[in-house]
């Protein structure tokens, strides 16, 4: 079930890397423009911060620092999200309405990671790049406490929010082999996602459902940030890895269903 | 399955459930609760075979169903019923074997993607088809050789005309070296030139690497100029599997008859031996029933005064329309698989 061929992916993905910053390189005005606009986002963020923590010492029991390392993680995986998945899982749509995506299945490679990695907008790293000081800084203020099996740890929680995210958009875009135009879902999406900048926790009981179950945004940029902090448990470390094993199954099931419907063979 | 046939389908019936969308603001209400849906046969249990070399012309109006024929040939659609084998595969099984192996071009889409150089599409397809390097670097070359490509690898796709991005989708789908081809209107919207050096390269190809190649087109010139043999599918049904010679033969009715006359038709109408096609300065073009043509040929040199008299098939294109306009039923347009959605 499960693309077996690690090397040839990663060779693929590789590609499809090179042939994206070379494609970018045609469009340089867009690394400034990502640029400002990363650096605005940064700066209202941590405004943001700045404003709250001059009121009180805490937010819904997080610390300064603790709160700099989730936006650290916010930008990180939003990052990621904007240079990979958003722009490939565009793509795809339109693929799915223009007929083109035609030509994706009838290429000798698993179509999922075809349409997952095809397109990928290198400026939009700008956001990673601006996470990994945020994130440094957080961890020296946060002193001492992360050993090796912390940060350990925080990679795990890292990945699998990335898997998270990943998967749950790949559902709603597999959604377009019955509905064709589902782009609004995408933007939905994204203004939840902006709620990932402050911890779950501060939010009413609802929200945080919400932002928890059906939205996972909460794993993909709380959770992580817990981590670094220590205040993680054991409990929430397991069911993260639990739900994104889940998701990326039940993703990968969805999409063939989807394939399936598209080629007429659910009929 | 025939020993050399590449191509082998067998009873293949394809039947598309459509929404049907009623005008009117209400009624789109309604179909949002229920849908009313039709069925849509789109493929008729049609059976055919193509050895190993062939170049088969694959003829109907729009909406015969080629292209869903195409689609399920290369895997991209499962058929409602029978069976075919492409190479020893069921197509929609998509067995990566079997896909290394074909390729797919569609006149009307582009997989060459827009904004990056023609040359990393290329690239792409390189590491998709895990094509080793000095392989690629050859196909390229010859490729590049045979279709003029050198001042375009570099462009980006949007840059090109459609002509020159037509040239660079056909190599860009022909990289990994496939044996079998399915072009679904490769020349449509071309220049007569450009058609004519596409045509040149099918042939080329096919001669160079012994392809077998089904090919669709609306141009009648394509079909003669590659294809010895068409088969001609009318609201998914099978009409016609043969040489292109011999369709004129089983479907045109009529044969067209030219006479060069010395004194004009001296009076005589000219009606009562034919249909009138054409008559300018003693030339006359007369359209006469298949079964009459040797009694009418036998008055007109009775009765006229005849310096020339040719007896010819209708060309190729008005034996096709011929063909198509016979049937009773309206057709329909559900050539691509998925309803208009806008």
């Amino acid at each position: 079930m499960i693309p077996i061929d690690t090397m040839f992916y990663f060779r693929l993905f590789a590609t499809y890397v090179r042939v994206g910053i070379l494609g970018e390189l045609e469009y340089r005005a867009n690394f400034w423009i990502n640029m400002i606009q990363s650096a605005l986002d940064l700066s209202v963020a941590l405004g943001g911060l700045a404003v709250v923590f001059s009121h009180t010492d805490t937010l819904g029991g997080w610390r300064p620092e603790e709160l700099l390392a989730l936006i650290g993680v916010y930008f990180l995986i939003g990052g990621l999200i904007r240079t990979i998945i958003r722009p490939s899982m565009t793509q795809f749509m339109d693929q799915v309405r223009q007929g083109t995506l035609d030509f994706t299945l009838t290429k000798p490679a698993d179509s999922q990671v075809l349409v997952s990695i095809q397109r990928i907008e290198i400026w939009r790293l700008v956001d990673v790049l601006i996470a990994l000081p945020v994130l440094a800084t957080a961890l020296v203020r946060l002193g001492t406490r992360l050993g090796l099996a912390e940060t350990a740890v925080f990679a795990v929680t890292l990945l699998c929010g990335g898997l998270i995210v990943y998967s749950f958009w790949l559902m709603l875009s597999t959604c377009a082999f019955w509905f064709v135009k589902v782009e609004n879902i995408q933007v939905i999406f994204m203004s939840m996602w902006q709620a990932g900048r402050w911890p779950v926790t501060i939010y009413p009981a609802w929200l945080r459902s919400v932002l928890t179950f059906l939205v996972p945004v909460a794993f993909a940029t709380t959770v992580p940030a817990s981590a670094v902090s220590g205040r993680i448990t054991t409990s929430t470390l397991l069911g993260t890895i639990a739900l994104a094993a889940a998701l990326l199954l039940v993703s990968r099931w969805f999409w063939r269903v989807g394939i399936r419907f598209y080629s007429g063979a659910s009929a | 399955m025939e020993q050399d046939s590449v191509i082998h389908i067998d009873q293949l019936s394809k039947v598309y459930t459509v929404n049907e969308r009623e005008a009117g603001l209400v009624a789109a209400m309604r179909s949002l609760v229920k849908r009313k849906t039709r069925a849509v046969q789109a493929v008729d249990s049609i059976s055919f075979s193509v050895n190993e070399g062939e170049i088969v012309g694959f003829l109907g109006p729009n909406g015969a169903g080629k292209t869903t024929t195409l689609k399920m040939l290369s895997g991209l659609l499962h058929p409602t019923a029978g069976s075919a084998t492409v190479l020893g595969f069921r197509p929609w099984e998509r067995n990566r074997d079997y896909l290394r192996r074909m390729t797919l071009v569609m006149g009307q889409r582009n997989q060459l993607l827009w904004d990056i150089p023609v040359i990393d599409t290329f690239e792409l397809n390189r590491a998709v088809y895990r094509i080793p390097e000095p392989q690629f670097r050859l196909g390229v070359d010859e490729l590049t050789d045979l279709l003029d490509l050198e001042p375009l690898l570099q462009k980006p796709t949007r840059n090109l005309s459609l002509g020159e991005r037509m040239k660079c989708e056909i190599a860009a789908a022909l990289l990994h070296r496939p044996s079998v081809l399915f072009l679904d209107e490769p020349t449509i919207g071309l220049d007569v030139t450009m058609q004519r050096r596409i045509r040149q390269f099918i042939t080329d190809y096919n001669m160079r690497t012994g392809a077998t190649v089904l090919l669709t087109s609306h141009y009648m010139a394509d079909v003669e100029a590659l294809c010895k043999r068409v088969i001609v599918i009318h609201h998914g049904k099978l009409l016609y599997d043969g040489e292109l010679t011999g369709l004129a033969d089983r479907f045109a009715p009529f044969k067209t008859v030219e006479v060069e006359l010395h004194n004009g038709a001296g009076g005589q109408p000219l009606a009562q031996y034919g249909e009138l096609m054409a008559h300018s300065e003693g030339r006359v073009t007369l359209r006469i029933p298949k079964a009459e043509t040797a009694s009418v040929t036998g008055r007109l040199l009775a009765e006229l005064e005849v310096s020339d008299l040719t007896v010819q098939d209708p060309p190729i294109e008005d034996v096709i329309e011929h063909v198509f306009s016979q049937s009773p039923t309206p057709l329909d347009n559900s050539d691509s698989q998925r309803p208009p959605s806008e």
